[in-house]
């Protein structure tokens, strides 16, 4: 029935854009996996893509993180003419028939911030490489600790399959310097409630014992800045993730070292820059230089930034400088393009 | 029947026993469970789960379900919070507009269920979504974060281990308490979820009880959302995410009957109070991630199944 519904939607969509790719016919939709502070700036992305490429672009936020919710938007905006997806993925591997539904009648998509299990019809996965981010913010923890001390890490949700990959590698980080060690790793905390509650249970019972807190998931990052403020600990040293007002404030009133930005503008801007090209006739090069991950050999990274003290107050140069690295080569790079 | 006898049959009594026993087991294990502090934290995270529970049970005690009291609470918080960020409104005219936003959302509930004939889980299931999408619609999953000072401060103050959220929970739950067992209105919310023919034929409005047990519920989902931004600080989009579990298992575990027609103010408090120790012993006691859901889930079934063999009828 699912499909039957999919394929009448799909091809009235189809008859109404007469099938016919053109630049000037793309519609993207970019379309998280339900609410979150973080896809807000994907908005911001598809306006100024929708205007700097001539465009229609637009960002679609399911009501709820359930894949199934987010399946029936797609099918909406189908029906309402959209040609080009770029998807948080709701499910590793459950997008991945939704994605190659699309695909039957001619849609392409990619997933941003997030990837699907591969195989996969998504042409790219445009993301952060949280690996890396969170190695590196964790290294950046051990730097301002001096050297040596216990590390707790607070993380999202257990079923998204970043958080392992991120958990692994502050397990690395740690595991490479003497005196370093990680004591307790809090998930499943990506909401307030819970996070508030966890976070300062853990305080309670180890706020003596810890000297680095990592946070690897924006709602922990925010509850644990609230409560390093509330305590008024500047001895507990944190590194948080992206860029919460809650967390920049407390980057710059010492509460907090630093923040590992993540580039969610950039990947809603690229993405629409690299669906338009696609529309147009280009396809997704094999043998470019594409990054590995446990889900995908088709990654691109967006990008990472630590900022710190230094450098709160100009936060977006650092992304805006990313963006435009990759932005500069990314036609050469990745597409194989007519003419 | 004997004292003893007596105890072992109240919704409260035996509950009491397991908590305090889990109590003096998590300190024996882990000294800090009785620090100060983690006992402010458990308190705080008390004070407001237990207003969640108690807005499911008065939906409970009439023989309802109601999906939508998290949704409720989140449209009331990010209201309240907005009011003040956006347009600057006094506290109290932000916590009346919050309030209306409980009372409202309940009096949807509790008019379409009787209205329609609908079962109240459809419904609210409808409304969920409706309230949710309202506010996402709002907030565009952006949290508002002007909140004023004098709420924050109320939020995260305490005396030693006591939070001043508490003072809003324990007299609401003081107020539930005496509306359940003294006020007429609320013993026919009982009445009507033991036998609503009975209750219809006695003369009692079908409609109001059902309607006052939404906008009761809806105005205490509210609160429980309001209580939220001050602790967190912020209007967060997601203020009650989370709360469907611990809405049902909280008076469950305290003797509700689902059927309807009975509930207990004390034991869904000790219900609350079982659920924060688990939660607060499974991360005191440093428990895998990855065990915890399994782990909570499995504690809060026993606690439930406990509660049931203590009275199978």
């Amino acid at each position: 029935m699912k499909i039957n519904r999919y394929t009448t939607v799909a091809a009235a969509a189809l008859l109404l854009s007469a099938g016919v790719a053109q630049a000037s016919d793309t519609k993207a939709a970019l379309v998280p996996g339900g609410p979150h502070p973080y896809f807000a700036a994907w908005e911001g992305a598809a306006a100024a893509a929708a205007e700097d490429f001539d465009v229609e672009a637009e960002y679609e936020v399911p009501p709820a993180w359930e894949l199934s919710q987010q399946n029936e938007m797609i099918e909406s905006l189908v029906a309402q003419g959209y040609n080009a997806f770029l998807v948080f993925p709701g499910d590793a591997s459950g997008t991945n028939a939704t994605l190659g539904e699309l695909k039957d009648f001619g849609i392409p998509s990619a997933t941003l911030a997030g990837c699907t299990e591969a195989p996969t019809p998504a042409l790219f996965c445009l993301g952060t490489d949280v690996y890396n981010s969170a190695y590196l913010g964790t290294q950046e923890l051990i730097k301002a600790m001096g050297g040596s001390g216990n590390i707790a890490h607070f993380t999202g949700f257990l079923v998204d399959p970043n958080t392992q990959l991120r958990i692994d590698a502050v397990e690395k980080a740690a595991s490479e310097h003497d005196g370093v060690e990680v004591i307790q790793v809090i998930a499943d905390i990506d909401a307030p409630e819970p996070a508030d509650e966890k976070i300062n249970a853990f305080l309670a019972a180890q706020g003596d014992n810890v000297d680095g807190i990592v946070t690897t998931a924006w709602v922990p990052a925010v509850v644990a800045a609230t409560s390093l403020r509330n305590l008024g600990d500047k001895r507990i040293k944190m590194v948080g993730i992206d860029h919460d007002q809650v967390v920049l404030d407390a980057i710059k009133d010492g509460y907090v070292h630093g923040t590992m930005l993540q580039n969610p503008y950039g990947q809603g801007y690229i993405g629409v820059y690299a669906m338009d090209l696609v529309r147009s006739g280009c396809t997704m090069k094999d043998d470019a230089p594409w990054m590995t991950t446990a889900q995908t050999d088709r990654f691109i990274d967006s990008g990472t930034a630590f900022v710190g003290a230094d450098e709160v107050d100009n936060y977006q140069d650092a992304m805006v400088r990313v963006t435009d690295e990759i932005m500069a080569d990314f036609k050469e790079t990745y597409m194989n393009c007519p003419n | 029947m004997s004292t003893t006898m007596q105890l072992l049959r109240t919704d409260w009594f035996g509950l009491l026993v397991a908590f305090l026993l889990g109590a003096i087991m998590l300190g024996v294990a882990q000294p800090s469970f009785l620090s100060t502090y983690n006992i402010y934290v458990i308190l705080t995270a008390f004070a407001l789960s237990v207003l969640v529970a108690l807005s499911q049970m008065v939906i409970v005690a009439i023989g309802q379900l109601n999906l939508s009291v998290g949704a409720i609470g989140g449209l009331a918080a990010i209201t309240f919070a907005g009011a003040m960020d956006l347009w600057n409104v006094p506290i109290p005219v932000a916590i009346l507009i919050g309030l209306m936003v409980g009372v409202a959302g309940g009096a949807l509930n509790g008019v379409v269920t009787h209205v329609t004939g609908l079962n109240a889980f459809v419904v609210t299931l409808a409304t969920l979504s409706i309230f949710k999408g309202t506010n996402i619609g709002i907030t565009e999953a952006q949290p508002f974060y002007d909140i004023p000072e004098a709420v924050k401060t109320f939020g995260n103050a305490r005396f030693g281990f006591f939070p001043y959220l508490l003072f809003v929970s324990g007299a609401i739950l003081v107020a539930v308490w005496v509306f359940m067992r003294r006020a007429v209105l609320g013993r026919q919310l009982l009445a009507v979820g033991g036998n609503r023919n009975a209750a219809e034929l006695s003369g009692i409005s079908i409609g109001r009880v059902v309607v006052a047990a939404h906008v009761l519920s809806g105005t205490l989902a509210a609160v429980a959302g309001m209580l939220a931004v001050a602790r967190l600080q912020l209007g967060q989009p997601t203020i009650g995410d989370d709360w469907l579990i611990i809405s049902f298992a909280a008076p469950v575990i305290g003797g509700a009957v689902l059927a309807g027609g009975h509930v207990s103010v004390g034991g869904t408090l000790l219900g609350v109070a079982i659920i924060m120790l688990i939660n607060n012993a499974l991360v005191l006691l440093n428990v895998n991630p990855y065990a915890v859901q399994l782990l909570l889930g499995a504690l809060i079934l026993a606690a439930v199944a406990l509660s049931r063999f203590r009275d199978p009828a």
